[in-house]
């Protein structure tokens, strides 16, 4: 074959032969090789793909019993595509870092915003923490943040904007400073997570045995809803009571509701 | 002759040639440096005339002079593409800077373009030389050849240069409106022979969120 566009000296040309295979193309760009095999994706996270490659909303039909073993979050389907196909595919995320992480028989708990895709072996389930997601089982999946990831061993105390997720630590929970709480504005910056004197009088702890990941910025990557819990006593996030936490959180948003096509078009 | 100092910053050495940047792009020079505002792009008054008519608006200035010159333009991560007598089609606003011996020129996407919210038109650089191209983040060069087409979403395309035939796919089907839709409903295939940039980040588009 001719290569008429030989660049010496100038940037890498890649071709489907020299793209890795579910590895970083650069730090911002991960590929995905599809082998007949499926990837469940944020939506509108490809950006190009060699190769035959279909995607599908969750929602249809055919895709139910996948749908069924490794996606428990039905209220946020409508976000979620899955690939299937062969060949090699890239995504990125608004040119944020990415990278992969393998799971072994294991959990990870990442904030919603930061997944970007994962294999069809690992379950998918929302978190009992609002705004958290849970992947349980085996496989890789892919996560951006806004810089390279640090991974830290608990007992810590870490910043709420700089969270990404955590592995097996069994206690997330908020710890306060002193004062904190009191007064009305006290309770608003402790529904935001927003605000306060020197902005370091909140943070979250992690004890216990696991790991804990942080980007390296304070700068959070926009909240990607997780949908509405049930309506039930006893479960966090329930009945609306913290609908300061973004635009659609309060709203429970089902597949293929026709209530959503204004937010589907980017209105 | 172009270089990049650090992934951001173009910095070309000139001994008495020139070359076309865009309007106001000039961070720091050395020596003897004189800017121009090259009014329609250096096009005439025909391109000037189509620029104006098709919205590929485009400000640039000519440098010429002895010493080097350096370029940036809000951060943008600053790619460099060399030209043997091939044509180089990159949206208006993704171009920092071009060889002086380079013609620019206005053309026709078609339907890409509209998808992106970029106008229907893009622009052309031909000839012998080298061009600097912006990205959010740093581009990815993927080669398309007869036997491997490839396919691109248009709100992360940047630019593509060779005999490269473009085609627009568009998969909105009566689920995208059920709300079930793919999530990438709207694509560009691209086969023949020939190199594409995209960029890992998507622009705002409508069919980023269908």
């Amino acid at each position: 074959m001719s290569t008429p566009y030989p660049t010496p000296g100038g940037p890498t040309v890649f071709d489907p032969m020299t793209l890795p295979a579910d590895d970083n193309v650069n730090a911002y760009t991960f590929c995905v090789e599809l082998k007949g095999s499926q990837w469940f994706l944020q939506k509108g996270k490809m950006i190009a793909y060699y190769g035959t490659i279909d995607f599908n909303g969750i929602g249809h039909g055919r895709l139910d019993r996948l749908v069924r073993t490794s996606f428990h979050s039905p209220l946020h389907a409508s976000d979620w595509v899955v690939a299937e196909g062969s060949g090699k595919m890239l995504l990125a995320d608004r040119a944020f870092d990415v990278n992969s992480y393998d799971l072994e028989d294991g959990n990870l708990t990442i904030r919603s915003g930061n997944l970007l895709a994962f294999q069809p072996t690992l379950a998918l389930k929302q978190s009992i923490v609002p705004g958290f997601l849970t992947l349980i089982g085996t496989g890789k999946f892919v996560a951006a943040s806004n810089g390279p990831v640090v991974f830290m061993e608990p007992p810590i105390r870490v910043d709420p904007q700089a969270l990404v997720g955590w592995a097996d630590c069994p206690s997330p929970c908020h710890h306060y400073d002193h004062g904190y709480m009191t007064g009305v504005m006290g309770g608003l910056r402790a529904m935001t997570g927003l605000g306060g004197a020197s902005g370091e009088e909140h943070q979250f702890e992690f004890v216990g045995a696991g790991t804990v990941l942080l980007q390296s910025s304070e700068t959070l990557m926009a909240e990607q809803a997780t949908g509405a819990v049930p309506q039930q006593a006893g479960v966090p996030g329930a009945g609306g009571a913290h609908s300061t936490q973004g635009p659609q959180s309060g709203v429970p948003r089902l597949p293929g509701q026709l209530g959503d096509l204004q937010r589907r078009f980017g209105l | 002759m172009f270089r990049l100092q650090g992934s951001k910053v173009l910095a070309v050495d000139m001994t008495g040639d020139s070359v076309k940047a865009k309007n106001g792009s000039m961070v720091a020079y050395d020596g003897q440096m004189a800017f121009k505002k090259l009014t329609g792009g250096g096009e005439g008054l025909r391109g000037m005339v189509t620029r104006r008519l098709t919205g590929e608006q485009m400000t640039l200035m000519e440098v010429r002079g002895q010493g080097t010159c350096w370029f940036a333009d809000r951060a943008s991560e600053i790619n460099l593409v060399n030209l043997q007598g091939d044509k180089l089609y990159v949206e208006s606003s993704n171009l920092l800077a071009t060889d002086g011996g380079l013609r620019t020129g206005t053309t026709f996407t078609g339907l890409r373009g509209a998808s992106q919210g970029n106008g229907l038109f893009t622009t052309t650089i031909e000839g012998h030389g080298q061009a600097a191209i912006m990205s959010d983040g740093p581009a990815v060069v993927l080669r398309v050849s007869a036997q491997y087409p490839l396919t691109v979403d248009p709100g992360a395309y940047i630019a593509h240069q060779g005999n490269l035939r473009q085609s627009f796919q568009s998969g909105v089907t009566f689920r995208t409106l059920l709300g079930e839709g793919g999530g990438e409903a709207f694509q560009i295939r691209f086969e023949g022979d020939g190199l594409v940039y995209v960029q890992p980040s998507e622009r705002n588009t409508i069919a980023g969120d269908v």
